[in-house]
C-alpha cells in the first residue's frame, strides 16, 4: 500500500513537472503577435533580393526568446497549416521584444522567410502553433493604399489601425517615448506624492507582517486536543510557554558554565589505557625504511 | 619597414613610446584625488575598523581603477572584454546584490523582530530617508531615475543601492555605491548627534521589556510568510526579497546547514570581494569626478540624517500610544536604517552612555533587520514607479 502511495506521489510530481514545462513552452509561443502588415509595397521595404513584396511583421511580446520554427502562417481560415515555418534555422528565433519579417511573395525558393502565398486577394492572416490547431493570433485587414501599412498602434497592443509610418523590424509607435519616471515627475514634480505613496506601501508591507506575526503565535500554539479539555490546563500551558529571553539567556549561561566546569574537572582525571598493537607488515619495523642495514 | 634613424634614436623613440603607455604619462589631478580617497578608505578600514570588510576591497578597488592607462588594451573596467569588465558585469546586471542578500538572510536572526513585531514599523519609518533624498534630488535637477537611485542611499543598504542604481541610473552606479558604503561606515559618526538632538534625557533612559523566547516554528514561518506578503505587494523587489528570505529559511530550517554555511560564508565572502573591488574600480577619475558625484555625496549624507530622523521620531510618536511599561526607547529608532549591525550597535553605545545597565542592542536588532526588508521593498517601489 505504502509503495502504491509512493508511486502515486512520484507520478503526480512528474505529471505536474511535465505540465509546468509544457505550459511554459506554450506560453512562449502564445506571446507572438502579427504586428504589422503591408500589402501594397510600392516603394517600401526590399528583401535580400532587392525585390518589393507584401510583408508581415511578427512581434515577440515576451521577455525571452521565442522560436517560431514549426509554427504555421496562413491567409486561408480553412487551411491553418498553409505555410510551415521551417524548424532548426537560427533565423526563426525571435529575441525578446523583437521582430521577424516574412515576405508574402509566393516564392519559397528565396528562403524560409518567403511564404508560399501572397496577400493580393487576401484580407486575413493567422499564426498557428506547432500542432497546427491552436491559433496564436489572427488579423483581418482592409484594402490598403500603397506603402501604408496596417497593424497594431503599439507593439503587441489590441488596437489596430493604419500606421502613419511603415516600421518593419521596428516599433510601431513612432511618437516620443516618455518613461514612467518622466511621467511620474510631470504629475508629482516635488516628489511628495512618491514619498507618501511609497512610504504607505512600505508601511503596508511591514504592517501586514506585524499583524501576521502578532497573531501567528496564537494560531500555531493552539492544541486542538487540549481545546476540549479543562480550561485550567490551557492556562498552565500558556504560562509555561511565555518565558522571556532573559530567562533563556540565564539558563543557557548556567548550562554553559556547568559544562565548562565539568570539562575542567575532566582534565584532572588521569586514565591509563592499555595500548595493544596488532602485528601488520605495513607497520613492522623489520620492513621499515629507517631500519639500519647490517 | 626598416628603421631609418640611428640605433640610439630607435631606443629613445621606443622608450618614449613606452613612457606614453605608463601611468605617469596619463596621470591627472583627478586620478590623484581618487587615489587619496582610496587610501583614506583603506586607512579608515584598517586603523579605525570602519566596515573593514567593505572599505578594504572598495578602497583598494579605487586604487586599481585609478591607475591611469592608455585606452585600447582591454585593461580598464569600462573597456569591453577586459577582465575587470567581466567582473563588473555582475554589478551592472544586478547579479551580486541578490547573492549578498542570500548571505545576509543566512546570517540574520529575525528573533528580535518576531518577538516584538512592533519593531517592524520602526524599520518602515526609517525609509523616510530614501524618499526625502528623492525629493531633494528632484529639486536639485536630477532626473527621476537618478533621484530614485540617489534616494536609495538613505536605505543604508549597499547591495540594494547597487541593485537599484544598476537598473535606473547605471551611469551613477559608482558614485552611489561609494556614497552608500561610505556613509554606512560612518554611521557611528552621523547618527549619534541626530539621536541626541531628537530625544530628551528621560526618553533615553526608557527600559524596554525583554524580548520573549521565539520558537523554531515561528522562525521557520517568518521567511515564508515574509516573502509571500512583501513580494506579493512589491514583486519588483523579488530578487532581493526572495534571496533574503531564502537565505533565512536555509538557516532556520536547520536541515540545510551546509547550504546556509556556504551562503553566509564562502559565497558572501566571494561576492563581497568582487562587488567591493569592482565598485571601487568603477570610480575611474575620468568618469567619476563630476559635479553630479559631489551632489550624490551631499544627498547621501542628507538621506542618512533624514532616515535617522524618521526612525527616532516614529518611536517617539508611537510611544504616545503605548502604555507605560510597553514604551520603546527612541534611541533604537536610528537602527531602522538597514546598516546591519552598525546602526543597532550605535543604539547600544548611545544608550549605555546614559544608563550603563540599559542594553538596547537586542531591541535595536529588530528595526535593524526590518530596515533590510523595508529598504528592499522601497527599492521595489522605486523600480516599479520609475523604470
Amino acid at each position: 500500500m505504502k509503495m502504491l502511495i509512493k508511486q502515486f506521489k512520484q507520478t503526480g510530481l512528474l505529471l505536474c513537472l511535465l505540465f509546468a514545462i509544457h505550459s511554459g513552452f506554450s506560453q512562449s509561443g502564445s506571446d507572438l503577435r502579427i504586428n504589422e502588415v503591408l500589402v501594397d509595397n510600392d516603394s517600401n521595404y526590399v528583401d535580400d533580393f532587392g525585390q518589393r513584396s507584401s510583408w508581415i511583421e511578427i512581434f515577440n511580446t515576451a521577455y525571452n526568446n521565442v522560436n517560431i520554427g514549426g509554427m504555421y502562417l496562413t491567409n486561408d481560415p480553412k487551411n491553418p497549416t498553409k505555410y510551415l515555418i521551417p524548424k532548426g534555422d537560427p533565423m526563426t528565433i525571435i529575441p525578446q521584444r523583437n521582430y521577424l519579417v516574412f515576405f508574402a511573395d509566393n516564392r519559397t525558393t528565396r528562403g524560409i522567410l518567403h511564404l508560399n502565398f501572397d496577400l493580393e486577394h487576401s484580407d486575413y492572416l493567422a499564426l498557428y502553433d506547432v500542432n497546427g490547431k491552436t491559433m496564436i493570433d489572427e488579423i483581418r485587414f482592409m484594402r490598403q493604399n500603397p506603402d501604408i501599412s496596417f497593424g497594431r498602434l503599439n507593439d503587441g497592443s489590441d488596437e489596430f489601425g493604419m500606421l502613419n509610418k511603415t516600421t518593419p523590424k521596428a516599433s510601431n509607435y513612432t511618437g516620443t517615448v516618455v518613461t514612467a519616471g518622466e511621467e511620474f515627475v510631470k504629475m508629482d514634480p516635488y516628489g511628495l506624492g512618491m514619498a507618501v505613496i511609497a512610504m504607505s506601501v512600505v508601511f503596508m508591507a511591514l504592517i501586514l507582517l506585524y499583524l501576521v506575526f502578532k497573531n501567528t503565535r496564537r494560531l500555531y500554539t493552539i492544541d486542538l486536543k487540549k481545546l476540549f479539555t479543562k480550561e485550567k490546563m490551557l492556562k498552565d500551558i500558556n504560562e509555561t510557554q511565555d518565558i522571556s529571553g532573559e530567562v533563556n539567556a540565564a539558563i543557557s549561561m548556567a548550562l554553559y558554565l556547568y559544562r565548562n566546569e565539568l570539562h575542567d574537572h575532566e582534565e584532572t582525571v588521569l586514565t591509563i589505557k592499555k595500548v595493544a598493537r596488532t602485528y601488520s607488515p605495513w607497520s613492522s619495523k623489520i620492513y621499515g625504511l629507517r631500519n639500519p642495514h647490517r | 619597414m626598416e628603421y631609418s634613424g640611428s640605433y640610439l634614436t630607435f631606443i629613445a623613440d621606443h622608450l618614449n613610446q613606452f613612457f606614453s603607455y605608463t601611468s605617469f604619462a596619463n596621470f591627472t589631478v583627478g586620478h590623484f584625488i581618487m587615489i587619496c580617497i582610496g587610501l583614506a578608505f583603506i586607512y579608515l578600514a584598517i586603523a579605525k575598523e570602519y566596515e573593514p570588510l567593505l572599505l578594504v576591497p572598495i578602497g583598494f578597488g579605487i586604487l586599481v581603477g585609478n591607475i591611469a592607462f592608455t585606452p585600447g588594451f582591454q585593461i580598464g573596467i569600462y573597456e569591453s572584454g577586459s577582465v575587470l569588465n567581466y567582473l563588473y558585469f555582475g554589478v551592472m546586471q544586478g547579479i551580486y546584490p541578490p547573492l549578498i542578500f542570500l548571505g545576509i538572510g543566512a546570517m540574520t536572526d529575525f528573533s528580535a523582530l518576531i518577538s516584538n513585531p512592533k519593531l517592524m514599523l520602526v524599520g518602515a519609518a526609517a525609509q523616510l530617508g530614501i524618499f526625502g533624498a528623492y525629493a531633494i534630488a528632484l529639486f536639485l535637477g536630477f532626473s527621476p531615475s537618478e533621484a530614485g537611485s540617489i534616494g536609495i542611499i538613505g536605505g543604508a543598504d549597499g547591495p540594494t543601492a547597487i541593485f537599484l542604481a544598476s537598473k535606473l541610473a547605471p551611469d551613477l552606479l559608482g558614485a552611489i555605491a561609494i556614497s552608500a558604503y561610505s556613509y554606512m561606515a560612518l554611521v557611528p559618526v552621523i547618527q549619534p548627534p541626530v539621536m541626541r538632538l531628537l530625544t530628551t534625557s528621560k526618553e533615553r533612559l526608557i527600559r524596554m521589556k525583554p524580548p520573549r523566547a521565539v520558537s523554531k516554528t515561528e522562525k521557520v514561518m517568518f521567511p515564508i510568510i515574509g516573502l509571500l506578503l512583501t513580494a506579493f505587494i512589491v514583486p519588483s523587489g523579488l530578487p532581493l526579497l526572495g534571496m533574503l528570505f531564502f537565505g533565512n529559511l536555509l538557516k532556520e530550517s536547520t536541515v540545510t546547514k551546509r547550504l546556509a554555511d556556504t551562503a553566509k560564508g564562502p559565497l558572501i565572502d566571494i561576492v563581497t570581494i568582487l562587488i567591493g573591488l569592482t565598485v571601487g574600480a568603477s570610480t575611474q577619475a575620468t568618469t567619476f569626478l563630476t559635479a553630479k558625484s559631489v551632489g550624490i555625496f551631499v544627498l547621501g549624507a542628507a538621506s542618512f540624517i533624514i532616515a535617522t530622523f524618521g526612525g527616532v521620531m516614529f518611536v517617539k510618536i508611537l510611544n504616545l500610544f503605548l502604555k507605560e511599561g510597553n514604551k520603546m526607547n527612541p534611541l533604537i529608532g536610528n537602527a531602522g536604517v538597514s546598516a546591519v549591525p552598525d546602526s543597532a550597535r550605535v543604539s547600544q553605545i548611545v544608550g549605555l552612555q546614559y544608563d550603563k545597565t540599559n542594553h538596547l542592542l537586542m531591541h535595536a536588532m529588530g528595526p535593524n533587520v526590518a530596515g533590510v526588508i523595508g529598504s528592499a521593498v522601497a527599492a521595489g517601489i522605486l523600480l516599479g514607479f520609475l523604470a
